[in-house]
């Protein structure tokens, strides 16, 4: 691999953990305040998946560069700062009320099923194992998701309401998922990766479709935001997340 | 419908039925609470299965289980002999045991029957050389149940998740190599 | 749901035979199952702990859930997530126990939610460092283990699979804490002062989880003689100290008791008095988080209202 593809790759991997990682963590938020205690546990898994893929990337991130797993992916994790991170905007938004939180997790598992969906026939065969994997285990979600938002899409005026709500605030950023990076350009000619707009185009099909079946209705002249920037939710996220590891880098904790 | 108490909601229950393995039959693991039948089954996924033991999932409104234990059938065995068949549309009842003092309730078979005392009837004369300390009855319509596509994404998943298995953690043997070596120093 | 279409059946026995029949069948150690006669004070005393437990197994999750965001490497994060979550899951699973019995989870968490019903005043103690999930882990849960060891041999059937369910999950949890305390009491000095005041915090609070002295805990005889219970309060805590000391002493921590002593005489560990003013005013809802504890409890339960009303509303318009 030259060592532009491989820089490309690395960050498009990163890019993917840093996603998985800040989702997982604000939706590791809800544990002990879910809506019902089997939501408490039910949401926790879903996190603990989140949090676990995430994992997966950095390591496969690390074998691209020959790196040792665990400690690559901790050092990416606790001492990047916030512009060092890749992740979209989407996913480092405060947790919102329950409307808020199911309709983005919603929206990203959509966007995750499709990617992977592709991933699996990666040219790249780690990175095609790795989509295979995470797939399986990522089927569950949208499963989850989708029996959630229709039924607050359909369940009361107050949560129909709350879910519109939702929608309003996060499509702009949902359409953020799909911006590429420049250095995608190498990856998708070498068949490392799906052509993004390709993606997009499924992505929006079946989430428009759906989410009008659950009564809501789509926004419409957005202007998608730009991955490349952050909010300043995500420092102030990683200054919680980092501050123990960085109470002392060398120590085993 | 719905329990509800000063204004509050915990859904229905929905009685959770579990099998470890093709070979063993589905047994009792708990109750969930859920809207409805479909996402009683998806939290009977994420309560039950956070540890992998796991091919099939079932559940059914609680409210739907007929029960008697051995007290109550021994202290008036007069009960059973009052059950009438009324000539209702037959269907078919899965049934449950207890079996030993400390087991948990667990799949025998099914009977046809008109109605849950029916059924009930039905199963102690059909599994008579089984000594019950109670009994479950419901019927088979009822049941919500995961397939075996269900398999990889509901139940493998918790396999990945190891860190949750205690043997994973070597904490007790450290320490003990720590006692041990105070002994001797001492 | 079916009460009436079937002749509920009366029991003729009077009172006595009730009574004399129920004792002989916990002390043939035989298992009372919903739908078995029982005496009312068995129902009420069971409903009390029992949803007391699973009050203590929701409330519990808030001191370690503080620091879900915050465990310092991506294993420590995964392994407390799965563990309050776990904890999440025992509180499910005890609920249910209670339910049999005719408690309602409804009825259950607004006794909680108004402050009529109690849980355990250990989680009514902050959480201050990374080192406390340590200390929690080996001392709070090692502490419940044995509570719960013994309760999954108790003479309710719901209740003790209930607990064997959770005895398996918590084997887990103390090991897991029990990992945190030695990697930090072997790691940098900074490292191990920071497990020193963990422990120095948590000794005397996990002490008084196994409750009153024996001689000041007015159920423990009822509990004993029905078969809830099988060991006294004072004798849990016994164990756990001639347990717990020896360990933590080992890894060069010290016990914040000046009294703690081997007993050559008796074979345990001699430890000093609790502060029962201490204990009683934290049962009394006047502990440092008790009022944080309830009003998180309070909101999240208010933030939910409108969810679990939708998901109603759904059901009702859709699928019946």
């Amino acid at each position: 691999m030259n060592p532009e593809l491989k820089q490309a790759l690395v960050d498009y991997l990163l890019a993917m953990a840093d996603d998985e990682l800040i989702l997982g963590h604000r939706n590791s938020e809800w544990c002990g305040h879910a809506p019902i205690l089997e939501e408490d546990i039910a949401f926790a898994n879903i996190a603990l998946d989140e949090i676990g893929h995430a994992i997966v990337w950095y390591e496969l991130a690390a074998d691209v560069l020959g790196e040792e797993r665990d400690t690559y992916a901790n050092r990416k994790v606790y001492f990047r700062d916030a512009h060092e991170y890749q992740n979209a905007q989407m996913v480092e938004l405060p947790k919102g009320d329950w409307a808020f939180t199911m309709l983005r997790q919603y929206l990203f598992d959509q966007f995750e099923m499709v990617r992977l969906e592709k991933l699996t026939q990666s040219s790249y065969a780690p990175l095609a194992e790795a989509a295979a994997k995470i797939r399986t285990e990522e089927m569950y979600h949208p499963r989850h998701t989708q029996a959630w938002v229709r039924r607050l899409g359909l369940g009361t005026d107050e949560s129909h309401r709350r879910m519109q709500t939702a929608l309003d605030e996060l499509w702009p950023y949902a359409l953020a998922l799909f911006e590429a990076s420049t250095r995608e350009t190498l990856l998708i000619q070498a068949g490392y990766i799906p052509d993004t707009s390709i993606l997009k185009a499924t992505w929006l099909e079946r989430v428009t479709i759906y989410l009008q079946e659950t009564g809501l209705t789509m926004p419409t002249n957005v202007v998608a935001l730009s991955r490349t920037h952050h909010t300043e939710h995500l420092a102030a996220l990683l200054s919680d997340l980092q501050q123990i590891a960085r109470l002392d880098a060398h120590a085993r904790w | 419908m719905t329990d509800t108490h000063n204004g509050d909601t915990q859904w229905p229950r929905y009685m959770v039925l579990h099998q470890e393995q093709d070979d063993k039959p589905h047994q009792h693991a708990g109750t969930v609470h859920a809207p409805d039948v479909e996402m009683a089954l998806l939290n009977a996924r994420d309560v039950f299965v956070r540890r992998p033991d796991c091919v099939s999932l079932w559940v059914v409104r609680a409210d739907l289980i007929f029960t008697r234990t051995q007290e109550e059938l021994t202290l008036h065995p007069d009960w059973l002999e009052s059950i009438q068949t009324t000539g209702d549309t037959i269907e078919t009842y899965y049934v449950f045991a207890k079996q030993t003092q400390k087991g948990q309730f667990s799949h025998l078979g099914e009977v046809e029957a008109e109605n849950p005392p029916h059924a009930l009837k039905m199963a102690l004369q059909k599994y008579s050389d089984i000594e019950g300390l109670a009994w479950w009855v419901f019927p088979v319509k009822a049941v919500l149940k995961s397939t075996p596509d269900d398999i990889a994404a509901m139940f493998a998943p918790a396999a990945v998740k190891d860190f949750r298995d205690q043997a994973n953690f070597h904490a007790l043997s450290v320490l003990r190599k720590l006692m041990r070596k105070q002994e001797v120093g001492e | 749901m079916y009460g009436a279409t079937v002749e509920p059946i009366e029991d003729i026995r009077t009172d006595e035979e009730k009574l004399a029949e129920f004792e002989a069948r916990i002390a043939r150690g035989e298992k009372i199952e919903p739908g078995d006669w029982m005496p009312d004070e068995y129902r009420r005393q069971l409903i009390r702990m029992i949803s007391q437990h699973a009050h203590s197994e929701v409330v519990g999750m808030l001191p370690e859930g503080a620091f879900i965001t915050r465990a310092p490497n991506l294993r420590r994060k995964l392994i407390l997530l799965a563990k309050v979550q776990d904890e999440a899951g025992h509180g499910q699973y005890l609920y249910h126990a209670a339910e049999t019995l005719g408690a309602t989870r409804e009825e259950m968490l607004e006794a909680l939610l108004s402050g009529k019903a109690k849980y355990s005043s250990i989680f009514n103690y902050p959480t201050l460092s990374w080192a406390d999930m340590g200390a929690i882990g080996w001392l709070v849960d090692g502490a419940a283990i044995l509570n719960q060891t013994m309760l999954a041999k108790c003479s309710y059937g719901p209740y003790a699979r209930a607990m064997v369910r959770i005895c398996a999950e918590e084997n887990f949890h103390r090991r897991q804490g029990q990992d945190i305390v030695i990697t930090l009491a072997m790691g940098t000095p900074e490292q191990k002062a920071m497990m020193q005041n963990s422990i120095n915090r948590w000794w005397w609070p996990t002490l008084m989880m196994f409750g009153p002295h024996d001689t000041d805990s007015p159920n423990s005889a009822v509990l004993i003689r029905w078969g809830i219970k099988t060991k006294t309060n004072d004798e849990l805590r016994q164990t756990f100290v001639d347990q717990t000391a020896p360990e933590l002493m080992a890894l060069g921590l010290t016990i914040p008791d000046p009294e703690l002593r081997y007993d050559e005489t008796n074979g345990h560990w001699h430890f000093g008095e609790i502060n029962w003013d201490e204990f009683w005013n934290v049962v009394k809802g006047n502990g440092p988080c008790n009022a944080e504890r309830m009003a998180t409890r309070r909101q999240a339960h208010e933030d939910g209202l409108w969810v679990r009303e939708a998901m109603v509303a759904y059901a009702e318009k859709y699928q019946q």
